[in-house]
């Protein structure tokens, strides 16, 4: 707070977003990795300790969202560190999965009732357009996924007590 | 096509779903601390609001209507808002795991999105056609995404500012709200 920016901060690089994981296995040169979860209330690290497992709670869901990463650093099981992705990869991501979809679904709802002016025709072709616009967003995503776009980073281990308030 | 433009122009400005009708309010302030989570989060509420719109309609038209049973109508649509929430979340998990990584975090939040199931009751309410339900729909969110990114945007910049501490925070960010909801009031000049 209270900072100044000077006129050189080169506001059009990408920045980090910086997340809290914590290892869960080590599989020869690779690391499995459990985000930790994040919300407005600040709870990052008592995630796993503020529900009982079970479908649908939030350990089952951070179980669902794990994630690899070249062990480099020589990480161990049930070490915190801190894991980074590139501030306009979650946009693009979010585009890719939502926005290419529902393009096609409201392009060929469009189209069908120009066409047929039928609510059951416009149905029909909107329900098409969404299979192909996942289609395309699979295709996009897996061609992200090649590049490296997809993939968080190891930054560094994570503090004592250091959370994503601090 | 013009009724559509207008709809479209009605119902993401004029009627804006936050800011005109103050639906989606908790997700406003929660989730506009930084651009890119207001992104993911506008693009997914859009997603699944448009979704369970053309869900709504159709069971609204062929299940509720035929036999009499409106009075239903809100616990059916938060079951097809739920289920909507859950094929993007299953579906967005299958076609990309590693989207699903990153972006699975905002679903749940969409359940509990009022906006959503505000939407919903809107659409029946007004008994529009399929094509004019999922256009209201989709510009609706259209427009919640709008503003949220809006938010983020002032919020971030916020941050920076030498602001008294009783101020800092969520007080500012409700004064802004307030700023950007008279703001918004103007377009409702627009229509006659």
């Amino acid at each position: 707070m209270g900072e100044t920016m000077d006129s050189l901060t080169d506001y059009s690089a990408p920045t980090l977003i910086e997340g809290f994981a914590q290892v869960v296995a080590v599989e020869g040169k690779m690391a499995w990795l459990v985000p930790e979860q994040t919300s407005s209330c600040g709870g990052c690290s008592s995630a796993a300790a503020c529900s009982s497992k079970g479908i649908g709670t939030i350990s089952t869901r951070l179980e669902a969202r794990r994630f690899q990463l070249v062990n480099d650093a020589g990480l161990r099981v049930g070490e915190r560190v801190v894991v980074g992705i590139r501030e306009n990869a979650l946009v693009r991501a979010s585009i890719t999965a939502y926005a290419i979809p529902l393009a096609v679904l409201m392009l060929a709802g469009a189209l069908a009732q120009w066409i047929a002016g039928s609510d059951f025709v416009t149905m029909a072709a909107m329900i098409s357009g969404l299979v192909l616009g996942l289609w395309l967003a699979r295709l996009r995503s897996e061609r992200m996924m090649l590049k490296g776009e997809l993939a968080p980073r190891f930054l560094r281990r994570a503090g004592m007590g250091e959370t994503c308030n601090s | 096509m013009t009724e559509y433009v207008l709809l479209f122009i009605s119902a993401a400005l004029v009627n804006n779903v936050i800011l005109a009708r103050f639906l989606g309010l908790c997700s406003f302030m929660g989730v506009t601390t930084r651009i890119d989570t207001a992104v993911g989060m506008g693009l997914a509420t859009t997603f699944v609001i448009t979704v369970s719109s053309m869900a709504d309609w159709a069971v609204g038209a062929y299940l509720l209507e035929p036999y009499n049973l409106w009075y239903l109508r809100t616990v059916t649509f938060i079951m097809v808002i739920a289920a909507a929430v859950q094929f993007t979340e299953l579906t967005v998990k299958k076609v990309s795991p590693p989207l699903f990584q990153m972006l699975g975090i905002y679903l749940p939040l969409i359940t509990t999105n009022c906006a959503v199931l505000g939407i919903a009751i809107l659409l029946v309410e007004h008994k529009m056609s399929f094509i004019e339900a999922t256009v209201f729909g989709f510009s609706s969110s259209v427009g919640y995404s709008l503003v949220m990114v809006m938010m983020a945007g002032l919020r971030e910049r916020l941050a920076l500012a030498d602001v008294p501490r009783l101020f800092a925070g969520p007080p500012n960010g409700f004064i802004v709200a307030s700023l950007l909801a008279l703001a918004f009031m103007g377009f409702s000049g627009m229509t006659s």
